[in-house]
């Protein structure tokens, strides 16, 4: 019987289990029970019912985003900055692992890797505080550098829509590249340096050995990585683009994410917010598997 | 007996005196009689026929919620106070303030959870306020308890019962809701005793720094117009002003209190209260601004102002601590909005502007015949509410209010011989050398408001105390430029003129209007849209902007709500005011 192979291999190693069962729990308690309050999506929600006795009501909130007039512009601004988040913003981190890889002195490539993980353990608070100093006009540093060298110093970048990809681009890269291009490194260091040594003695160059040995070996890494990034493809990173917007820019700044917040859980409306939210979670699962066939089918790398 | 059963003996004698010990100590002192500094209070000279004074309400633990900023209240109560009212009334309060980023957010959740303790209080300054959709709801669900029958037996409440009481708005909008058939789910707080009385001589608006106003020859009460406004600012950009940091002064440089729209800076340039933007033509047309000339003609104004760099360029956004600074620093000439009470200001080196006319009269002060500030409820799952009724009313009569206002007579203050408080000169002292410290006395007039939750209402300060303000009898000199700018302003020759208000605002019916949720999302985005129509290239892309936000507007059945505000004017019940 299979079940009892299973629960004798079970008790065989039952230690492993044993330590496993911490991460089962967390799991279960803080990702699968509350998924039952995804009801709420197709509820009428009641303070009085809760979320199991309040009635049933379809699609409603689901029609009512789709018929909100805002609603095309904040997917639109979705999909441009999460687009730009993982497409454009992904061969950075993997660019400075490379760059990391190639730096022979132990004691300079600690620090710089120290110098760039920092940004990740800022809130974004704070961060986007620094960015408001440093763009803030007449007495932030760009504009008092603009004005030392003749020019005018006095734009105020965070209200004008022209600069906001820029900036949203720019601070996302400043606080990410260092942490995220761990995970790269490492996939590098796992490489078999007899590879690098036999290119030598081919007489490859730095370049060759980076494009035909490097790039190849942590492929499978990289597409992993990008294809469970798909997942939040409707998320774009609440806490940064909430705190950047200004009326200024609102008209790019305003996404899903902000709008479920503002609408859904400043309003009280936790049944139009849950379903909102269940619709980005539900297009990013679809996106993750459609993905990891296609990655499966072209390149025999695939997260299950 | 053997060595072990000694030491069990021992033990248990032990146990038994400690408990017996503690049991005493948990007592309240003198059987609830309070004699403490030979306090006047009621309860000490009327003392019921069981013993307890005749405050006592019953030997129970209360525990309230409180869904408002940390700024105004806090958890932490004095051990003393907290004694005090547990002498006279037998209740231990408790308190807990839910900490969210919006006070609303935190209500949602609480209510939504399910678990409230015995009341929980939030903001509510109108029926229009957000709160208000969700409270509602709450009642219309069975949340919370009836109050009506509860309050008849009241010293303080039961006066909301009586016709002329209550104004307009907390009477029908908020309390005793048609719907409601005469019950009522919530308190609404901070009603003034008499109609029209002011609690607090506020002048406000944009202030301007003495020396400059001297060294230009200006007396800033003859800015009467936005135009003279601009003119005033090219001469304060022109005389090469600085900061106390040897900076360039901005000539208008924003609120105190941080980036926001500031109508008292061109009420010639604006239409309706500046969070509502709404009022009737001379027609008796109901608009909204985004339905008249006057956004495009701020737009124009404004974008001058930032063109000729006479504001401020983070006027409308730039946060709180930098704005506060640029007022300590002068680096804002005029500051943008403040009022008379700030600290920083007593030597009055910062002097009212105007106030500025509207477009279309002369300036009027307009006072509300009453208003109100904050709610509380009761959650229907509280056992014996009753008693929770009566402990605030016990907290706002005038021995309530004096120990939630004043504190511990002998300890913070003593009694004339009209009974009124005198604050100590100590109290003050360190109120203002270490205002913390001073809070911890635990009293309102130290900064610690917890009483004003279920006991600020029925306002009338001087009746009660003799002064309009904590220590203000004794020791005039606290507020000396406050009370010098109010007679700068000639502030009560302009309240004699006052047009006395008593209706809802026009954003009140934004809950039963069918669209409410679309509207007021519209409303935001038009608040939104008028700051970045400021900050475009030019007018053309200014109106765009704008054109584009009053079509959402009206996509949100703006045109609608006009007319649902026609309608409630109409009624006597419900007049809108502007």
């Amino acid at each position: 019987m299979l079940t009892g192979k299973l629960w004798k291999r079970i008790l065989l190693h039952r230690y492993l289990y044993l330590m496993l069962l911490p991460c089962l729990l967390f799991f279960i308690i803080f990702s699968y029970i509350p998924m039952g309050g995804l009801m709420l999506a197709f509820k009428d929600y009641k303070f009085n019912l809760g979320i199991t006795g309040s009635p049933w009501i379809g699609f409603v909130y689901f029609e009512r985003f789709f018929n909100d007039y805002q609603s095309m512009n904040l997917i639109k601004n979705t999909l441009i900055i999460s687009g730009m988040k993982l497409f454009l913003y992904l061969p950075f981190p993997i660019i400075l692992a490379l760059m990391f890889n190639e730096i022979r002195g132990k004691f300079f490539r600690n620090v710089a890797q120290s110098i760039s993980y920092l940004p990740h353990f800022l809130s974004w608070v704070v961060v986007v505080g620094l960015v408001q100093r440093v763009l803030a006009p007449d007495t932030g540093l760009l504009n008092e550098t603009i004005a030392n060298m003749g020019g005018d110093g006095s734009t105020y970048f965070l209200m004008e829509p022209d600069y906001f990809y820029q900036i949203m681009f720019g601070s996302h890269v400043w606080k990410s590249i260092g942490w995220d291009s761990i995970i790269y490194l490492a996939a590098i260091s796992g490489i078999n340096p007899d590879m690098y040594e036999a290119a030598r003695m081919d007489g490859a160059s730095k370049w060759r050995e980076i494009w035909h040995i490097t790039i190849p070996s942590i492929m499978p890494t990289i597409l992993i990585l990008f294809i469970l990034s798909l997942g939040s493809i409707l998320s774009a990173g609440f806490d940064q683009l909430y705190l950047l917007r200004t009326p200024g820019n609102m008209h790019l700044s305003d996404i899903l994410d902000t709008y479920i917040i503002r609408v859904g859980l400043q309003g009280g409306q936790y049944g139009y917010a849950t379903a909102v939210g269940l619709m980005q979670g539900l297009i990013g699962f679809i996106l993750v598997v459609l993905a990891n066939r296609l990655s499966r089918r072209i390149s025999d790398t695939s997260v299950w | 007996m053997g060595k072990k059963g000694s030491i069990y003996i021992s033990v248990f004698l032990i146990l038994a005196l400690l408990l017996t010990a503690c049991s005493k100590n948990n007592e309240p002192a003198n059987g609830g009689k309070n004699e403490n500094n030979g306090t006047k209070t009621e309860n000490a000279e009327n003392p019921a026929d069981d013993g307890k004074p005749a405050t006592w309400i019953a030997d129970r633990k209360i525990k309230g919620l409180v869904f408002m900023g940390t700024d105004d209240y806090t958890e932490d109560m004095n051990v003393e106070i907290k004694q005090k009212i547990k002498d006279m009334t037998g209740i231990e309060l408790e308190l807990e303030i839910m900490k969210a980023d919006h006070s609303i957010d935190g209500l949602i959740a609480g209510i939504a959870s399910g678990d409230l303790p015995d009341f929980i209080t939030f903001y509510l300054n109108n029926s229009g306020r957000p709160e208000m959709s969700v409270i509602l709801k709450a009642a219309r669900e069975g949340m919370f308890t009836d109050l009506t029958p509860l309050i008849k037996e009241t010293k303080v409440f039961s006066k909301y019962l009586q016709d002329d009481y209550l104004p307009l708005d907390t009477k029908y909008g908020v309390m005793f809701r048609p719907e409601f058939n005469g019950s009522s789910y919530f308190i609404h707080m901070n009603v003034n005793r008499e109609g029209g009385a002011t609690t607090r001589k506020y002048v406000g608006g944009p202030f301007i720094r003495k020396d400059i106003a001297d060294t230009l020859k200006v007396d800033p009460r003859t800015i009467k117009t936005s135009e003279q406004l601009y003119e005033l600012a090219k001469k304060i950009k022109d005389g090469g002003f600085k900061d106390t940091n040897g900076n360039a002064v901005y000539p208008i440089g924003p609120s105190y209190w941080g980036g926001k729209e500031v109508g008292a800076l061109y009420p010639d340039l604006s239409w309706g209260a500046s969070d509502q933007r709404i009022k009737p033509d001379k027609d008796g047309k109901w608009l909204h601004e985004a339905q008249t000339e006057f956004a495009m003609k701020r737009i124009e104004f404004v974008q001058k102002l930032l063109k000729e760099k006479l504001i401020h360029p983070e006027f409308f956004t730039i946060d709180e601590s930098r704005a506060t600074e640029a007022a300590l620093n002068g680096t804002s000439a005029i500051i943008g909005d403040m009022h008379n009470y700030q600290e920083f200001n007593n030597d009055m080196h910062y002097l009212p502007i105007g106030p500025l006319d509207n477009a279309d009269s002369p300036y009027q002060m307009q006072v509300d015949f009453k208003s109100g500030y904050s709610g509380w409820a009761i959650p229907s799952t509280t056992k014996n509410p009753e008693e929770i009724v009566k402990f605030a009313d016990f907290l706002a009569s005038r021995e309530g209010k004096l120990l939630w206002q004043y504190g511990i007579e002998g300890r913070d203050y003593t009694l004339d011989e009209k009974g009124n408080p005198k604050v100590k000169q100590e109290v003050l002292d360190l109120k203002a050398s270490d205002p913390n410290a001073a809070k911890k006395l635990g009293f309102a007039g130290v900064g610690n408001s917890f009483g004003e939750l279920l006991g600020g209402t029925d306002i009338d300060r001087m009746a009660d105390f003799g002064e309009m303000e904590f220590g203000e009898s004794v020791h005039p000199e606290v507020l000396a430029g406050a009370n010098g700018l109010i007679e700068y302003f000639d502030w009560d020759g302009k309240r004699k003129d006052a047009k006395i208000n008593d209706g809802y605002p026009p954003l009140s019916f934004l809950g039963e209007f069918d669209r409410g949720t679309e509207l007021k999302t519209a409303l935001d985005n038009y608040n939104d849209s008028l700051t970045r129509a400021y900050y475009t290239k030019n007018l053309d892309e200014a109106k765009k902007v704008m054109d584009s936000a009053l079509k959402q507007l009206q996509a949100a059945g703006l045109d609608d709500y006009m007319k649902l505000l026609e309608q409630k004017n109409a009624d006597e019940k419900t007049r809108v005011k502007y």
